[in-house]
């Protein structure tokens, strides 16, 4: 089976240091990725690379491997395959549920849905589905987003994230600044929703929660420290991977 | 069926889809070669020793018009919004009624533009430099002390409570709780209102009032194209590092924009900012005064009025004739047509070329040149290929006022979170679609609101393109003006503050719809 992605020796020049330096990764469809590293490690660097909001300095990008394209139009196609789960969220406030799961679809549409959207509810039985996917009420669809509460707000962006229909899901730290209860139920639906056919890269910084990925890969410097399935990791090379980062040997 | 913020943003521009129906009809054939002239002269500006030398003299005798109004409002506002300021007097003398009465006498000047101002005084007067000074510091100074008064009141009471029980006189309460906090807020109007000043002072030149603005008329009813370029190069020259300026003052005392959007920036000390704005303020005066003695203001000018022309017989009769219904609905249908072409174009432009970075700096080219262009000239220019009428009037008002408010839309666009955007595009949406959802969603609630407030300015803005005929109270009031017809002009005064004060209360409230929802 090809890859979906493929990163092929990637290097990101830094201010000082490189912030990615010869990075190689595939991922496959059905895999889900834990991405783990200290602060300043590269791990948000390799997820903008992935999504094509970073060119790399060196090194190529594959998507279905074939090279990343050069138009404006056929790049926006590959990217419309690939979502991405912001830390932010990225929420359009001032829009309503409804027309914010729209907007992850604006990608394929053109300009007269993109406006009629702005004016009348389109596509709701689409977006009814994802929300009672997601547990939500459907009720919700009419809800200007500012009215939501905050884990309101991450399922519908999560919701709008499936409403692109990607083949490939990336997060940045999605759970960081969550409790543990809303952590736990958004990173169960991450996982249900990036399982086969589609793919999971996500980026984390609690090492306790890697239970439900395939596969962990570890950053450090901006070099890949290891990349190995989940049920092969010891606690051992994940202290490895903070401590060498510290340059403390007694960092707890 | 509501439509959704951004779209709200790009309904107003569907008024161009008429005026392009009615856009033949309205051409009449011929001056196309004189404006293919008038363009290709903006690369070849005359570089002749002797005109440039006159446009110098003409746009220093406009800049110190502009300094010298816009010092003498400021300092007439401020005495003008203490007036009418319902806690000053309440402080004082414990009653409100008088503010309230003051405030409601000073909408009668505000609401007259500064170039019927100026024409009135013209006739009363005659040439003085001091005419055009206090046509542009009358209504001006209205205007701050609405702002200073409003201001003043909006002002938490605490601390003046405080010390006025503490005993401390009424007087220096006053002083020292309301002053820090008025000093910001009055400078970064009053920064604004210079750029404003400096458009007048051209304007009212126009009007045979002195300064740059007549010698561009000048050029242009000559047709010396070139000597107009090199005139609008040298006015841009100027308009441009003023408007740098008070951005960057604005910026380093962390003032609001006036579409203040996202979350404000840090406070620097009080005290320090407070002594430079004095500083700046104190040193703006001086140069005023400077100014003013340059261009020989002699302030009891004013009092000196020409014998008027004794009232006609039976004039009432022929004001109260004319046909008032046609003249209002055609000012009307002037406002909001041109009201609808600044607040719909800007966005719509910003959209088209949002991908590509030429376009854009063309863009903002373009609304310099609308902001600093005096709209009678570009209303002439356009009597070159239109008909005179309604058309080109709108035209020439809604490309000035493009120009103001396309440049407060790119700043608060610029201002306003690029998260969004970027996310939408990284999700493969295009450019202009992004602009659309990521930002325009933010700065719509805003900009519209802005966009109510000027056509309230836009309204009263009317009289300035009259002279391109068909346009409603602004054609008959120079008609009246030029005839020395008391009555009529009396009337006129009278049709149009009622206008622009139903106008302000109307644009007010759709103003705080806006800003609520």
């Amino acid at each position: 089976m090809t890859a979906l992605l493929t990163l092929e020796n990637i290097s990101v020049r830094g201010r000082r240091l490189p912030r990615l330096d010869g990075v190689n990764l595939q991922l496959r469809p059905g895999e889900r990725v834990a991405l783990l590293g200290p602060s300043g490690a590269g791990k948000s660097t390799l997820l903008a690379v992935a999504n094509g909001l970073l060119e790399p300095d060196q090194g190529q990008v594959l998507w279905h491997g074939e090279p990343r394209a050069f138009g404006a139009r056929a790049r926006r196609r590959q990217q419309r395959r690939i979502g991405m789960l912001w830390q932010d969220l990225r929420l359009i406030e001032e829009l309503t549920v409804q027309q914010n799961l729209n907007a992850g679809r604006l990608g394929a549409w053109g300009w007269p849905r993109a406006l009629l959207n702005l004016l009348v509810p389109l596509e709701t039985q689409a977006c009814r589905e994802l929300l009672l996917r997601l547990d939500l009420e459907p009720g919700l669809l009419v809800e200007p987003v500012a009215t939501l509460s905050g884990g309101q707000r991450q399922r519908v962006a999560l919701a709008r994230l499936l409403r692109q229909e990607p083949e490939l899901l990336l997060a940045d730290e999605p759970l960081a600044s969550l409790d543990p209860r809303l952590a736990d139920g958004l990173l169960a639906l991450l996982l249900r929703e990036g399982a086969a056919p589609r793919a999971l890269l996500l980026s984390l910084h609690r090492p306790d929660l890697l239970a439900g990925f395939d596969r962990v890969i570890g950053l450090r410097g901006g070099q890949l420290a290891f990349d190995m399935p989940r049920s092969a990791l010891t606690p051992a090379t994940l202290a490895d991977l903070y401590v060498d980062a510290t340059g403390a040997a007694g960092a707890s | 069926m509501k439509p959704a913020a951004p779209l709200l943003m790009l309904l107003p521009a569907a008024v161009l889809l008429p005026l392009l129906l009615l856009l033949p009809q309205a051409l009449h054939g011929g001056g196309w070669e004189l404006v293919g002239q008038f363009a290709a002269a903006a690369l070849q500006p005359s570089l002749d020793p002797v005109v440039l030398q006159s446009l110098l003299r003409g746009l220093a005798i406009t800049c110190a018009v502009a300094l010298v109004g816009w010092a003498v409002s400021l300092v007439l506002g401020v005495l003008l919004g203490l007036a009418s300021a319902r806690v000053v007097w309440q402080s004082l003398s414990g009653r409100c009624w008088p503010a309230d009465l003051l405030a409601r006498l000073l909408a009668l000047p505000r609401s007259i533009h500064e170039l019927i101002w100026g024409l009135l005084l013209l006739q009363l007067i005659g040439l003085q430099p001091a005419v055009a000074v206090a046509s542009i510091a009358i209504p001006y100074g209205t205007l701050v002390a609405r702002v200073v008064r409003d201001l003043l009141d909006a002002l938490p009471r605490a601390s003046l409570a405080a010390l006025l029980s503490a005993g401390t006189p009424a007087p220096t309460a006053l002083l020292t709780t309301l002053g820090p906090p008025l000093l910001p807020g009055l400078l970064s109007y009053g920064g604004y209102r210079l750029e404003c000043a400096l458009r007048s002072a051209t304007l009212l030149g126009v009007f045979g009032l002195g300064g740059l603005g007549n010698d561009l008329l000048l050029s242009l009813q000559s047709l010396q194209f070139h000597e107009l370029w090199s005139g609008l190069w040298l006015l841009l020259a100027v308009m441009l590092p003023l408007e740098a300026l008070i951005a960057r003052l604005r910026r380093h005392w962390s003032m609001p924009a006036r579409l203040s959007l996202g979350p404000q920036t840090q406070h620097r000390s009080v005290g320090r900012r407070g002594r430079q704005m004095l500083v700046l303020l104190g040193s703006l005066l001086l140069l005023a005064w400077g100014a003013a003695r340059w261009l020989q203001i002699d302030p009891t000018q004013l009092l000196h009025w020409q014998p008027l022309p004794p009232l006609g017989q039976g004039g009432w009769q022929e004001a109260l004739a004319l046909p008032w219904p046609s003249l209002i609905v055609e000012t009307l249908l002037l406002t909001l047509t041109a009201a609808a072409l600044a607040v719909g174009a800007g966005p719509l432009l910003l959209l088209l070329v949002a991908p590509w970075r030429p376009g854009r700096a063309l863009l903002q080219l373009g609304w310099m040149l609308g902001r600093l262009w005096p709209p009678p000239l570009t209303a002439l220019l356009l009597l070159f290929v239109l008909k005179p009428g309604l058309l080109p009037a709108a035209l020439a008002l809604g490309f000035h006022n493009l120009g103001i408010l396309g440049r407060l839309l790119r700043e608060a666009c610029s201002a306003a979170d690029p998260a969004p955007e970027q996310a939408l595009s990284s999700s493969g949406s295009g450019p202009r679609l992004a602009l659309l959802y990521g930002r325009f969603s933010r700065v719509a609630g805003s900009y519209l609101a802005y966009g109510a407030y000027r056509s309230d300015v836009i309204l009263r803005e009317t009289v300035v393109v009259g002279l391109v005929g068909g346009t409603g109270l602004g054609s008959q009031l120079r008609e009246s003006l030029s005839g020395f017809a008391w009555q009529q002009i009396g009337l006129l005064l009278v049709a149009y503050a009622l206008l622009t004060l139903v106008g302000e209360d109307l644009s007010d409230r759709s103003r705080r719809q806006l800003l609520g929802a």
